[in-house]
C-alpha cells in the first residue's frame, strides 16, 4: 500500500485530502459518520472576527454536475471557534486550517493573529468569496492588492499561511505570483465561479443573493487549467481543489502541480467522499506502482 | 445515522402527480422518528446534492421506510423511476422530527406532498380526541385518508373532495369547537404562514415542519437556514436539516 504522507509547509499529513472549507463546519457533524483523523487536515468554515450572520435564505441551488452557493461565510467567530471548537478538533488527529477573511487589510491581520497562540496548524486566507462585498474579493482581484495583502497579513501570521485565489479573473498566475512574492507559504485554488440561476416560473434569481458560486465537478476542468498554469510559475506548495469526487480525480490534480487537494462539493453528494477519495489515491499508486503520490506532483506530460 | 444502500421494496402511484416509494432500510428505519428526513442520492451519478424526503411511514419491525414523493424536477423524476428491486443510497435518519410532548389532542395539518411527513407524525402521535386537516388541489390528488389514526377532514381547492376551502378554515371551526394542546403542520408556505398566524394569535403551541434545498443534510454546510425569532426579539439563522426541520411557531419567521 502507498505511504500517501506529506510535510506540507513543515506540516506533517498523513494524506493529501484536506475537507474544503464551508463544506464541512468544523468537522463535528462528519465525525458522527466517520472518525474524520482519517483525513490529512480540514480547513474549517471561514471564520471572521465577531462572526457573521450570511446571506439570506435561498443559499443554494443544484446546476448541471455542481451547484451554487451564497450562504455568505455565516459563523461563529473566531473567538467562538477557539473556544468551544478548536479543543475538541485539536483532539483529533488531523492537521487544522484555519480559514479566515476580514474586513479590512488590519482586520484581517487581527484575524491572523487571534490564531497565534492557538494549536492551529496553518491559515488559509479567502480573499475570493464572491458571495460578500466585504468578504474579501475585493483583495483578491488585482495582483498589486494581492500582494498587499498578503504581504501585510503575513507579517502577522504565526503559522504557515494558505493564500486562496479566486478564478474570477483574467489571469490567475499573476495573483498566484503575487501571493508568493508577498510571503505566502503556499496558494489553494480555485475557489468557487461567480454564477447565477434562473426560475423561469417565477422570471426571477433563485438565489437570495441573486449570484453565488458554482462548485462542483462540472468546475474541474477549469480548477485544473488554472492549477497547472500556476504550477509552472511559483515554487511555493499548491492546494488544488475544484470538483474532486474520486481518487483519479485527486491524482489529475497532484498530476498538474497540487501537492494536496481539498474535496468540497463531493462530501455532500457522499458524505464518505474524504476517506473514500483517501482510499481510492492510495489504490491509484499501487497500480501505478508509485510509493507515495508526491512522486507524480508536477508530472503530467503536455502536448 | 447511516449511509445505506436501501433496496426498493415498491413503486406505485399515489396519488395525482405523487409517487409512492416503500424501502427495505432496516438500519435508518430502526432509528427514524415522525417528522424527520433521509437524505437520497438521485441515482444517476449526474446529481450533486441529495434530496431530502421526509418520512410518510416507519416500521421497524419490518425495517421499512414509505415515502411520497412529487417528481417535480430532474433530481426527483430520477428517484421517482426506481423500480422495485433497485437499490438507492439513503443518509438518515436526519433531523429534528415532531415531539407530541404528551398532548391528549392534535390537531394535524397537511397541504399537498405535505401531507406525507404528517401521516407519520399522526401514526406517532395522533389520539382518539385528535383530529387532521388536509387541504388537496382535486380529490385525484387525495392519499392518507384510509388508514388514518384519527378523523381526517379533507378540503380541496376545486371543491371535488369536502369543502372547497383552505385548509385553515375546517382547522379554525374545529378550534372553535375544541382547542388542542397541539398543532403540527406541514405544507406549502402559505399554508405555514397561515397556520403559525392562528397558532401563535390563539397561543396554542404550535410545530411546523419547514423544506429547504439542502446541501450535507446534516447541518455542516449552512445551505438550508432559515430566518428564526429569538425570545429576545432578535433573530438568528437556524439550519432546515439540523435544527429542523421541525421548528416551534414561535420562532419561524417567515418572508426572509
Amino acid at each position: 500500500m502507498a505511504d500517501l504522507s506529506l510535510n506540507l509547509c513543515g506540516v506533517q499529513m498523513k494524506n493529501p485530502i484536506i475537507a474544503a472549507s464551508g463544506t464541512f463546519g468544523f468537522g463535528r457533524e462528519y465525525d458522527e459518520l466517520y472518525d474524520i483523523s482519517a483525513l490529512g487536515g480540514i480547513s474549517v468554515k471561514g471564520l471572521c472576527l465577531g462572526g457573521r450572520m450570511g446571506n439570506p435564505p435561498s443559499r443554494l441551488t443544484e446546476t448541471p454536475s455542481g451547484m451554487l452557493n451564497c450562504v455568505g461565510l455565516q459563523n461563529p467567530g473566531i473567538e467562538s471557534f477557539i473556544e468551544n471548537d478548536l479543543p475538541w478538533l485539536l483532539s483529533k488527529d488531523v492537521a487544522v486550517i484555519a480559514n479566515f477573511f476580514g474586513t479590512s487589510i488590519e482586520n484581517y491581520c487581527q484575524a491572523a493573529e487571534a490564531f497565534a497562540n492557538t494549536g492551529v496548524h496553518m491559515l488559509e486566507m479567502n480573499i475570493s468569496c464572491p458571495n460578500v462585498h466585504d468578504g474579501g474579493v475585493a483583495f483578491g482581484v488585482k495582483p498589486e492588492s494581492v500582494y498587499e495583502i498578503t504581504k501585510a497579513v503575513k507579517a502577522h501570521s504565526r503559522q504557515p499561511l494558505i493564500v486562496k485565489l479566486t478564478p474570477n479573473v483574467s489571469d490567475i498566475t499573476e495573483n498566484a505570483l503575487a501571493a508568493q512574492e508577498a510571503g505566502a507559504d503556499a496558494i489553494s485554488l480555485i475557489n468557487t465561479l461567480t454564477g447565477i440561476a434562473v426560475d423561469v416560473h417565477k422570471r426571477r434569481m433563485i438565489l437570495a443573493n441573486n449570484t453565488g458560486g458554482l462548485s462542483g465537478p462540472a468546475v474541474r476542468p477549469v480548477a485544473l487549467r488554472m492549477v497547472w498554469q500556476c504550477a509552472k510559475k511559483v515554487s511555493i506548495p499548491i492546494i488544488g481543489l475544484g470538483g474532486i469526487e474520486t481518487g483519479e480525480d485527486a491524482a489529475a490534480f497532484m498530476l498538474c502541480g497540487a501537492q494536496a487537494v481539498q474535496v468540497g462539493t463531493a462530501n455532500f453528494t457522499d458524505p464518505f467522499a474524504c476517506p473514500r477519495i483517501a482510499r481510492e489515491l492510495g489504490e491509484y499508486c499501487d497500480a501505478q506502482k508509485i510509493g507515495n503520490p508526491q512522486e507524480i506532483v508536477g508530472t503530467l506530460k503536455s502536448y | 445515522m447511516k449511509d445505506i444502500d436501501a433496496k426498493v421494496l415498491s413503486s406505485d402511484v399515489l396519488a395525482e402527480g405523487l409517487i409512492r416509494i416503500i424501502l427495505h432500510a432496516p438500519e435508518i428505519a430502526c432509528e427514524a422518528k415522525p417528522g424527520q428526513f433521509i437524505h437520497m442520492l438521485v441515482p444517476d451519478n449526474a446529481h450533486v446534492l441529495r434530496r431530502p424526503i421526509s418520512l410518510m411511514a416507519m416500521d421497524a419491525a419490518a425495517g421499512t421506510l414509505t415515502l411520497a414523493i412529487q417528481p417535480k424536477g430532474r433530481g426527483t423524476q430520477m428517484i421517482c423511476s426506481l423500480k422495485e428491486g433497485d437499490t438507492v443510497k439513503c443518509l438518515g435518519p436526519l433531523g429534528a422530527g415532531f415531539d407530541g410532548k404528551g398532548a391528549q389532542t392534535i390537531y394535524f395539518v397537511g397541504g399537498g406532498v405535505g401531507v406525507a411527513p404528517i401521516c407519520g407524525a399522526m401514526d406517532g402521535f395522533a389520539t382518539e380526541s385528535s383530529c387532521a386537516f388536509f387541504g388537496f388541489r382535486t380529490k385525484n390528488h387525495v392519499y392518507g385518508m384510509t388508514q388514518a389514526p384519527c378523523r381526517v377532514v379533507a378540503v380541496s381547492d376545486d371543491g371535488s373532495i369536502g369543502e372547497r376551502a383552505l385548509v385553515t378554515k375546517p382547522l379554525l371551526e374545529a378550534i372553535e369547537q375544541k382547542r388542542p394542546d397541539l398543532i403540527m403542520a406541514c405544507g406549502p408556505t402559505p399554508m405555514l404562514a397561515a397556520v403559525q398566524k392562528i397558532a401563535n394569535d390563539m397561543d396554542i403551541p404550535c410545530q411546523l415542519s419547514l423544506e429547504e434545498r439542502m446541501g450535507c443534510g446534516i447541518g455542516a454546510c449552512l445551505g438550508c437556514n432559515v430566518k428564526i425569532n429569538l425570545p429576545d426579539g432578535t433573530w438568528t439563522y437556524k439550519r432546515v436539516c439540523k435544527d429542523g426541520p421541525v421548528f416551534d411557531s414561535k420562532e419561524v419567521a417567515f418572508g426572509g
